[in-house]
């Protein structure tokens, strides 16, 4: 029986021209969507490359000039001597990389707001690194065309076209009532209908996912369980709105009014409610006061630089580790040595502000992001984001991995340069370089994969106890 | 005639159970979200306000110090808020609030508050402009869909005509019944604003002749909508073929083609990234601004031509202190880098609006966007004209705190402290926003292209209605 329902309602479906329509339709903005993020990752990714390739340039330069000033076969300014270490800390800074991760095709996220390359130096100040990058806001309100936008906007959509009138059409063409006189459950028959349209759109949408990965140029083999991630993520989305658009189905409306309750439906749960959503987080709990900040920053700045200039000395007792070992010889960094301490009194004052606004600030991002669990659509954002890597935590983590690859990078200067040190050639292999890890931000896929399972659980079961409670007379007049 | 047909177009619809649930949500979201905004942009204001005293203060709080390390500390502007940013919040989201003036660099504005927030703020925010722009003209749709393809399914149609309604009145009627309806919903809501706004305490002038005219283009763009609804409704046979053309209509017309737009504008002008644009600006810092005079060069050339201007024989005989304006021309030469910079940067920004000015052919929400952002100054022309304010304030404190130093200090007395007198001497940041003719005047082709859709799709309607099948 099962298989035979099967049969026809397939029979049907494929002479229909609509669907193969659509069905191509979708599949063409899946291609697009793709081509456009792997673009954007491949313009990152030549950022990056290049932004290496500079550096790695400029290291041979730097190398070369010192082997000359060595052997004295050329001088310089001692301000521009490649030997000193304040030098190289400071006009040969790595670059701190966030190299895309495999799947950052899948959705632009928020990368467009962030810089992927930053290169702290010596005399910089970790803790003001900037990591906007450079846009016209109007690109960044518009968005981007990618997958992530196609499956969270758009397969709705596509659902909704392919379910709106699964009961209502039989009802209008009469066959219904033929239906209903079979011994057949009214649910089992409907979800049938369904469970077969859900397998065709699954399977679309998987080999649409699976073709934009080939042609992006991905090993699927390395990043399968992502893969199955994805897919298992994109099946419970369209399973839910399937069910959905059954609920609507059960109140036994015209097929119109079916598809306007449905697109209703769509408009709330992935325009309104997200937009609703984001308001109401950020107007509970707001994002701390930036301008406070600023304020509060300048105020510690201020006063932290009046002391500033009194406290080499003090720096020696807190560091005693530091002093130089051969103190018959004047130490030649002794001015820039002054000029670290100084920093260090003023970012003793200063970090504070900017590290009690950082932890206000992920606390508020916390709260926000936990009301994702309101709507399927914000589950799936988050989710994609989490696997393309490109979510606010994986910026927060890099923020966070950079800061701590600039304190490494004093760390391997300063104690050096209190010993009265040069730099040379092979010192550069030994410099330290910056990885970023995208192990180091805790993924929440798991997390919304269960929400996400939960919404349509929810739907499906709401679904058949609507039908167990539908009056059969109700349905066929 | 016509108002018979408007007249039952309307109360049919005032009848429908599905209108007046639209209709109250419609009225219900805008007063929402007109609300939320308020509250929004009196916290935001009142930080503004705050901020902008104490920056002041910090700056004229300095003790004696030299000129220069007070131009190092630096000062702070902050972008003010505009009431009627209240109906329009634009770019402000993806645009910094705050510009740090300092010596040597022109900074660009920091702290986006897209930065700080979480990825879902990237589904938008329930503001009115949210409303205005992408909910009513699905409104529209959702209750003119089925105009005439209900009456040619009913078989009314062929009765219509049996009677001899031309067909101008037949559209002119039901044009006007579906846009009264709209009308019913957007006039509460501009009733609203007017209070709202009117109650609002603001930095600049609230302008009701502005928000009249911003009014008037939301109508315009209504109108299109309505214009389309019709059409498509005229020509589809069954109500479900009108309504999936509509949806798919706004759907490219809202979500698609902004996305689409980004993607040529993208790749035909890309942006250069921070650090390639940082890289740039240090690039012609090293090399001098043509690329020819290296500064060193033009430093000692610069003091040949000073010496022999006060026909003196060493810089310690000029009547002014030679550091504190080799500073200053220094400060002049790096302003004009970031200047060549900023111009290339416009270029390429207005390279890109092309783009979008072009893909308004295919969309009315793209005039309409950015009209109302540029009426609201929440566009990126308004954040550019903040920006280059305050580059222009950075260069005149610049100039003030060089040349105090430069006349009333000796040569290499670097010890030289200013008296804190000097802090108040420079005066406040002010900033005069751009005029709304101005705008009006630079968004004349937004406005004609919006025109030119009304135009065009009056004339489809035209046309389809007489074309259209009674059966």
């Amino acid at each position: 029986m099962f298989l035979h329902q099967i049969k026809y309602e397939w029979l049907q479906l494929s002479r229909d021209k609509w669907v193969s329509t659509l069905l191509i339709i979708f599949i063409a903005l899946c291609l697009f969507a793709a081509n456009n993020g792997s673009k954007k990752v491949a313009l990152r990714q030549a950022e990056v490359e290049a932004s290496l390739a500079v550096m790695r340039a400029a290291d041979s330069d730097f190398k070369a000039n010192i082997d000359s000033v060595e052997r004295g076969l050329k001088t310089v300014e001692p301000w521009l001597n490649p030997r000193r270490l304040n030098f190289i800390g400071n006009r040969a800074p790595r670059v701190a990389a966030m190299q895309p991760a495999p799947l950052a095709f899948l959705s632009t996220g928020q990368s467009d707001l962030f810089t992927h390359t930053i290169k702290p130096t010596l005399y910089g100040e970790s803790y003001v690194l900037s990591f906007g990058e450079l846009s016209n806001p109007v690109q960044l309100m518009f968005g981007s065309f990618d997958l992530a936008f196609v499956l969270i906007y758009l397969l709705p959509l596509l659902v909704l076209a392919f379910s709106y009138n699964l009961l209502s059409s039989e009802k209008e063409q009469g066959s219904l009532r033929l239906t209903l006189a079979q011994p057949v459950s009214l649910f089992a028959w409907l979800f049938n209908k369904m469970i077969l349209r859900f397998f065709i759109m699954t399977t679309i949408v998987t080999t649409s996912l699976i073709l934009a990965l080939v042609i992006a140029g991905i090993p699927i083999v390395e990043v399968f369980s992502s893969v199955l991630l994805i897919v298992a993520l994109v099946t419970l989305y369209i399973f839910f709105w399937f069910t959905v658009s059954l609920i609507v189905n059960a109140f036994g409306r015209s097929s119109g009014t079916n598809a306007i309750t449905i697109i209703s439906f769509w408009v709330i749960l992935v325009l309104l409610l997200p937009a609703a959503i984001s308001q109401l987080a950020n107007s509970l709990y707001p994002v701390p006061s930036r301008i406070n900040m600023i304020h509060e920053m300048r105020i510690a700045k201020s006063d932290a630089e009046k002391v500033a200039d009194t406290i080499l000395s003090s720096y020696y007792r807190d560091h005693p580790e530091l002093a130089q070992r051969d103190t018959t010889i004047q130490n030649q960094y002794q001015f820039y040595l002054g000029y670290f301490a100084s920093q260090d009194v003023v970012k003793k004052s200063v970090a504070p502000v900017l590290e009690e606004y950082q932890t206000k600030l992920s606390a508020q991002q916390q709260f926000v992001e936990s009301f994702r669990f309101i709507s399927p659509s914000l589950l799936l954002q988050n989710a994609l984001n989490d696997v393309a890597g490109t979510s606010s935590r994986h910026y927060d983590s890099y923020r966070s991995q950079v800061v701590a690859f600039a304190e490494e990078w004093r760390a391997y200067f300063l104690p050096r340069m209190f010993n009265n040190e040069w730099m040379t050639k092979t010192d550069f292999e030994r410099l330290p370089t910056f990885t970023f890890h995208y192990g180091q931000v805790d993924s929440t896929s798991s997390a919304d994969i269960v929400g996400l399972l939960v919404f349509a659980v929810l739907t499906f079961v709401i679904s058949s106890l609507v039908y167990r409670n539908i009056s059969r007379k109700v349905l066929i007049t | 005639m016509i108002r018979t047909i408007a007249f039952k177009e309307l109360k049919e619809l005032l009848r429908e159970g599905r209108f007046r649930v639209m209709a109250f949500v419609m009225v219900a979201l805008l007063v929402v979200a007109a609300v939320i905004s308020k509250n929004y942009y009196q916290w935001v204001n009142n930080q503004h306000v705050t901020a902008k005293e104490n920056a002041r203060n910090v700056w004229v709080s300095q003790d004696n110090k030299n000129p220069h390390s007070a131009a190092h500390y630096g000062t702070y502007a902050f972008k003010p808020k505009y009431s009627l940013s209240l109906i329009d919040q634009g770019v402000d989201k993806y645009a910094g609030i705050s510009i740090y003036l300092e010596a040597h660099r022109r900074n660009d504005a920091q702290y986006m508050a897209a930065q700080d927030q979480t990825a879902i703020s990237r589904f938008g925010d329930l503001t009115p402009d949210f409303i205005l722009l992408f909910i009513i003209p699905l409104f529209i749709i959702l209750t003119g869909f089925n105009s005439f393809t209900s009456e040619r399914e009913n078989g009314t149609l062929r009765l219509l005509k049996s009677q001899g309604v031309s067909s101008r009145i037949l559209t002119g009627g039901k044009w006007l019944g579906l846009f009264i309806a709209v009308l019913l919903v957007i006039i509460p809501g501009f009733i609203l604003s007017v209070l709202l706004l009117g109650n609002v305490q603001d930095f600049g002038e609230f302008s009701i002749g502005a928000l009249a005219i911003l009014f008037l283009f939301y109508l315009l763009y209504y109108a299109v909508f309505t214009n389309i609804t019709l059409v498509v409704s005229a020509w589809a046979k069954k109500s479900n073929i009108a309504l999936v053309s509509l949806l798919a209509i706004w759907m490219v017309a809202c979500l698609g083609m902004p996305k689409v737009a980004n993607r040529i504008a993208e790749s035909m002008s890309p942006y250069p990234t921070q650090s390639q644009f940082v890289a740039a600006v240090q690039e012609d810092e090293r090399k001098g601004l043509d690329g020819h005079n290296p500064f060193s060069a033009e430093a000692k050339q610069l003091e040949q031509e000073t010496l022999k201007k006060y026909n003196v024989d060493s810089v310690q005989q000029l009547p002014f202190n030679w550091d504190g304006y080799l500073m200053q021309k220094g400060e002049e030469h790096t302003a004009e880098i970031y200047f060549k910079h900023h111009e290339q940067l416009k270029t390429t920004y207005e390279n890109q609006t092309s783009v979008y000015r072009v893909a308004s052919v295919l969309s009315p929400y793209l005039p309409t966007r950015f009209l109302s952002m540029a009426l609201c100054r929440t566009d990126y022309a308004s954040h550019w004209h903040f920006s280059n304010a305050a580059e222009k304030y950075r260069i005149m404190m610049m100039d003030k705190l060089n040349m105090h130093f430069a006349e009333n200090s000796t040569y290499g007395d670097w010890d030289y402290l200013a008296d804190k007198s000097l802090w108040k001497d420079i005066p406040d940041f002010t900033y005069e926003p751009v005029t709304y003719s101005q705008i009006l005047s630079s968004n004349l082709n937004n406005i004609g292209v919006l025109i030119a859709w009304l135009v065009t799709t009056s004339l489809m309607l035209m046309v389809s209605v007489k074309k259209m099948s009674i059966l």
